[in-house]
């Protein structure tokens, strides 16, 4: 690869303190709704904006110039900014804002066709004056600006395809032991998550010319998705640490300029794990263990010699991620046949857990949302009814004296019946108890002790739809290749026959035997036992 | 990691039980495998990992089993038959396809019938699953069965053969319980091993079935993934050292050399209850656990090597980086690159070496890049799983380890209060040249000992205080809130925060620590004691019953949980395992630093002429948005 003097370090491995102008960043608007920007210097008008390019959210609008230079992590707030009066018909409204934001803010021409990507173009049209108008602080909301890590892009990148999320990827770069200065190789670009994990994983410095430094061989057939990929890596500044190929790789491989990456480390993300699966033998495979029962043209000359992709002298682990297991069957009997061994398959079942309090009792502030005014416990749930009922009769007395007092009628009994129910009902709705003011004293008390954000009980569950399956993943290792030659180099330089001791599974008897001999050992030579002799002839000598 | 078993390298056999064996592999040793039977070491060493071997019988003129590597078409002997046995309908000619290894095998042909099959394709004996016998018994005894394993013939498999022979009610079998009654005798007498490299993930794994899993926090690899990644855990950039102050030892504590948060980049602030496993894995992520691999592997390809078993402190010493750059002055060190590069068999021991010039007593040895700092709750760090990797944090001489520029340890207490803490805060020792020559070479070594720690404890202590960390990583006993006190004014901002627990009441208790009522109250003037104070003091905001921690300092609050569930996949027989690992389920919250603006924000929503009543329910729909109106 081409190795610049001056390699820029990509803000995924090393983002610095602060915010860079041309740089990708993450804005986060809410917990789970992030934004991918590229920053872009203020530069005039932009877009027919006067404070340059800015981003718009439900939460306000925030000019690129209010985000730069600042330390990652930051608070910023929404700048007023006039969006109404911008010379142009606005195309889409603002809840859209956030989807074209990633993708078409940066475009400083309305030429916006499909292959527009946002790269950071600095306008020079003012020359070295930019006119930028100074932005004013609005109440409207804010963001918090966050340096891209892998997680964040995954969960915020432009989806092409069906994305492999973190509970995954973390879990399978653990297992393929993709660690800094690894070759990994991986099939299935998709949208690149994978990719940006599997790229900080054996990342470990960028190489100079002729160099081996870590690497990832991405490989990606659908054309589109390969020009979109491409373009993300060398604005990501991943250059030199992605290799990427526009390449079927079922019929043509995994080479690359007909030169193998010498990987130790393979995840495939494919339809169709098992027509890729011959390419990654150390050896040319016989023509049966292709899937079609023959070699891909290209490959099908015996005459020539077969590179291995892999790396000769090391273990190779491998993944691949099917969501059906009739792929799942067919790729594990195609590794058995390819010689793989350890074949493991798992799937992950993650889940996010959402810690709240559970409000429950009669006498809470509707503080936020999600009271429960019921009561909280027996005792308090009898309270109130013995309040109801306390109340009910004193309701009862009341009718009572005052039909007393009429004395009018002897058939007026039926009517404060009724009456009576009434009331009873009406109690029992909870309808009729208003706070008095002891009441109203009490929760002011009560709030005193203890605000309403520590009210209740803290509790956690799950978020309201989880992710039941995403993929099986099958793992797998492939040793290296032990020659005749190899064992037999390897004899002479170990060769057997002076075993001194048992090491591992020992029985009782050998071990007993072991510590005698190794006190033996011990007692003539060791300092401690001669001092201890010592003072034992002296202790004996003075008693 | 080498994919070559090295002298003395720590290895994790697999035995055909799902026994795992950690061992050293110490040359010219035997290693027992219990039942299995036992080996001379120096028949693995040297040879690959991950290949399965297997005990041959005793040649009749050696006292020891000599190894052979398994194809892995005769590992998988058995499943080629019964997928042949699916394709085809006569199970003779199934097995011709299939058994080309030589053994004996079982097929199951056409699902419900059973055969076994010798190595020439004959039918041994067969099962159909009309009659299902609890009953069933085997009619070897005990003893004959103890006399077929001391004859030990063919790694096993004659046993296994035998007693499958042997079984009365064998044609009854079902091809299920006729499978699985195989697999119970080939996991007892089949004589195969394999030998893995101790990764952090073997390691782990073996730790946690095996051993004591409440000593690592019952972290499964799962969460161990979960938590690098999230930490953002990764090659923190290339050795940076800072210049040799040159100190003399006259000079005291000001000719250290200061810290300069320029240089720092790459750090992770680590709690680590695990005794090292967590830190092992970072480092393992950070590319500072083991050596170079490459330069192994290349030096096992030159050639024959000259030297035999007795290996290897200058092999090693040769691949890893000197611990610090030396300035190299005298033309002696030509004579000493030259050295790692021919081992040549026994001369720089020999003659009196080059001298370097020694570096002063502040050198020091750290590197400002790609570093961990493990905050450590007694007076020394419990950090003893690494001496599985070779890295011992008590030993004073240690051999040459990428760790030891890497790894920088200090207690809470030099944390917290670094002026109550001995080692910080007394001044070194200083002693003119002239005395300091006069004195016994013990009590000069002493002097530099004292200096040199001195040098490095302050320099461990002042770099930790100057903040400013790549992420925070912690898998702790201790309450996360009192943790997270302390260490988030430590770390940059957007540092990503991962906090591992095997129960999930401490996590939601500090989750809670940062809801959006608390925040929105803070925001809002809920809590008057904070008023005037400056960004900076409300960063170090030591909390009180109603606000623990300052809610505005993290951003993404979220915690989640992993379990990977493993299945079998065989013909026709696939399915998730029956039984895993219960106990601790294991959870990882995780969270960004953020800064929080200066002064009051505001957040009203953007409102909008058409839909008004829409404004507020999307305010209260996301936790980001602090509200201060209701304050």
């Amino acid at each position: 690869m081409n190795s610049k003097p001056e390699v820029t370090i990509s803000p995924f491995l090393d983002p610095g303190p602060r915010t860079k102008a041309h740089s990708l960043a993450i804005l986060q608007l809410s917990r789970d709704n992030l934004l991918p920007v590229y920053l872009q210097p203020p530069t005039g008008e932009h877009d027919g904006y006067a404070e340059g390019a800015v981003v718009n959210t439900r939460y306000g609008s925030f000019p690129h110039s209010t985000m730069l230079n600042v330390p990652w992590g930051s608070q910023i707030r929404a700048s007023k900014v006039d969006t109404g009066s911008r010379g142009r018909k606005r195309k889409r409204d603002g809840a859209d804002d956030t989807s074209r934001e990633a993708t078409a803010a940066a475009s400083e021409k309305e030429s916006e066709g499909p292959g527009a990507v946002a790269v950071a173009t600095p306008t020079k049209e003012n020359g070295g004056a930019p006119s930028v108008k100074q932005a004013v602080a609005d109440s409207s909301g804010f963001i918090h600006i966050l340096p891209p890590t892998p997680e964040l892009w995954t969960t915020s990148l432009p989806h092409r395809t069906q994305v492999v999320y973190t509970p995954d990827y973390s879990y399978i770069l653990h297992r393929i032991r993709a660690r800094p200065g690894s070759t990994l190789i991986e099939a299935g670009a998709g949208s690149g998550s994978f990719s940006h994990a599997a790229v900080r994983a054996v990342y470990n410095g960028y190489p100079s010319a002729g160099q081996r430094k870590g690497k990832v061989f991405s490989f990606e057939y659908h054309e589109e998705r390969y020009h979109k990929m491409k373009q993300e890596i060398s604005d990501h500044g991943l250059d030199g640490l992605i290799h990427l190929t526009h390449r079927d790789v079922y019929n043509g491989g995994f080479l690359v300029d007909g030169r193998s990456p010498q990987a130790d480390a393979i995840f495939l993300d494919l339809p169709a794990p098992w027509e890729a699966l011959p390419h990654l033998s150390r050896r040319r495979p016989p023509p049966s263990l292709w899937p079609s029962g023959a070699p891909p043209p290209g490959l099908d000359d015996p005459t020539k010699e077969w590179i291995s992709p892999l790396h000769p002298r090391k273990t190779v682990h491998l993944c691949t991620f099917s969501p059906c297991i009739e792929q799942v069957t067919r790729t594990v009997s195609a590794m058995r046949r390819l010689g793989w061994v350890d074949i493991d398959m798992v799937e992950i079942a993650n889940r996010r857990l959402h810690a709240s309090r559970d409000r429950v009792g009669l006498n809470l502030v509707n503080f936020d949302r999600g009271v429960n005014n019921s009561a909280k416990d027996v005792e308090e749930a009898v309270t109130r009814l013995a309040e109801i009922e306390a109340r009910f009769r004193e309701h009862a007395a009341k009718a009572r004296s005052r039909a007393a007092g009429a004395a009018a009628a002897a058939a007026g009994d039926v009517d404060m019946d009724s009456d009576d129910e009434n009331a009873g009902e009406a109690a029992a709705n909870g309808n009729a108890p208003r706070p008095t003011a002891e009441e109203e004293e009490e929760i002011k008390i009560t709030t005193n002790r203890l605000p309403p954000w520590m009210e209740g009980r803290l509790i956690t569950r799950g978020e309201p739809e989880i992710k039941t399956h995403t993929s099986y993943l099958v793992f797998a290792v492939l040793p290296m290749e032990w020659t005749e030659e190899d064992e037999a180099k390897a004899a002479a330089k170990y060769p057997v026959g002076q075993e001194q001791k048992v090491i591992g599974t020992i029985d009782k008897a050998i071990r007993k035997q072991e510590r005698r001999e190794q006190l033996q050992k011990q007692q003539p030579g060791s300092k401690k036992a001669r001092r201890k002799e010592r003072d034992e002839k002296l202790g004996e000598v003075l008693g | 990691m080498y994919s070559i078993i090295r002298p003395n390298a720590w290895v994790a056999l697999k035995l055909p039980s799902g026994n795992t064996k950690v061992l050293q592999v110490t040359p010219n040793t035997t290693i027992s495998l219990g039942k299995y039977g036992s080996f001379p070491t120096n028949l693995i060493l040297g040879r690959p990992y991950h290949v399965t071997f297997e005990l041959q019988d005793k040649r009749p003129d050696e006292n020891f089993s000599r190894l052979r590597i398994v194809p892995a078409d005769e590992l998988y002997a058995e499943v080629f038959a019964e997928e042949a046995a699916a394709d085809c309908v006569t199970p003779a000619a199934s097995s011709g396809g299939g058994g080309n290894g030589g053994d004996t095998v079982i097929s199951a042909a056409g699902g419900d019938e059973f055969s076994l099959v010798d190595d020439k394709g004959n039918v041994v004996a067969r099962s159909d699953r009309e009659v299902l016998d609890e009953s069933a018994r085997q009619t070897l005894t005990q003893d004959e069965i103890e006399e077929l394993k001391r004859e030990g013939s063919n790694a096993g498999k004659d046993v296994i053969a035998k007693l499958l022979l042997s079984h009365t009610a064998l044609d009854q079998k079902t091809s299920f319980s006729l499978a699985k009654y195989k697999l119970l005798k080939t996991k007892k007498y089949i004589r195969r091993f394999q030998v893995l490299p101790l990764d952090v993930a073997t390691f782990a794994q073996w730790q946690l079935d095996e051993r004591d899993a409440s000593k690592i926090l019952d972290m499964r690899a799962e969460m161990m993934g979960l938590v690098g990644c999230w930490a953002n855990v990764h090659f923190g950039g290339e050795d940076v050292f800072l210049p040799d102050p040159n100190a003399s030892p006259d000079q005291g504590p000001q000719a250290c050399q200061p810290v300069d948060e320029k240089l720092l980049r790459g750090r992770w602030l680590v709690v680590d209850d695990t005794c090292g496993l967590l830190v092992a894995a970072m480092a393992e992520r950070m590319g500072v656990l083991h050596e170079q691999e490459d330069s192994g592997a290349e030096e096992e390809n030159k050639g024959p090597s000259q030297q035999l078993p007795v290996v290897t402190k200058a092999e090693i010493q040769a691949e890893t980086p000197a611990p610090a750059p030396v300035p190299s002055q005298k033309d002696g060190d030509t004579e000493m690159t030259d050295a790692p590069g021919e081992p040549a068999p026994q001369p720089s021991d020999a003659e009196p070496k080059p001298k370097k010039p020694r570096p002063s007593d502040f050198m020091i040895p750290y590197s400002q890049t790609n570093t961990i700092t493990v905050l450590h709750s007694s007076s020394q760090p419990n950090l003893s799983f690494l001496s599985y990797w070779g890295f011992d944090i008590a030993s004073p001489n240690h051999p040459p380890h990428p760790l030891l520029n890497h790894l920088l340890t200090l207690s809470w207490l030099q944390l917290v209060k670094p002026e109550l803490d001995s080692s910080y805060s007394t001044p070194p020792p200083t002693a003119s040249p002239e005395t300091l020559a006069s004195w016994k070479p013990s009590r000069r070594g002493n002097f530099h000992r004292k200096r040199r720690r001195f040098a490095r404890t302050r320099y461990i202590v002042d770099s930790t205080r100057a903040g400013g960390f790549s992420g925070l990583v912690c898998a702790s006993t201790m309450d996360p809130i009192s943790i997270m006190r302390h260490t988030l004014p430590l770390l940059a901002g957007g540092a990503p925060v991962a906090i591992y627990s095997p129960t999930i009441e401490p996590l939601a208790t500090l989750a809670d620590c940062f809801s959006v009522p608390r925040r929105t109250a803070w925001v809002g003037g809920g809590a008057p004691e904070i008023e005037g104070l400056s960004n900076e003091e409300l960063e170090r905001w030591q909390g009180n019953e109603r606000f623990p921690l300052n809610p505005t300092l993290l951003q993404g609050v979220s915690i989640q949980t992993s379990r990977a569930r493993r299945w079998q996949v065989l013909p026709g027989r696939t399915h998730p395992l029956m039984t895993e690992r219960g106990g601790a389920e294991g959870y990882v919250f995780t969270a960004w630093r953020a800064k929080p603006a200066e002064g009051k924000v505001a957040a009203k929503g953007k409102f909008k002429r058409r839909k008004v009543e829409t404004v507020g329910r999307v305010e209260e729909a996301t936790p980001g948005v602090e509200t201060p109106a209701s304050g």
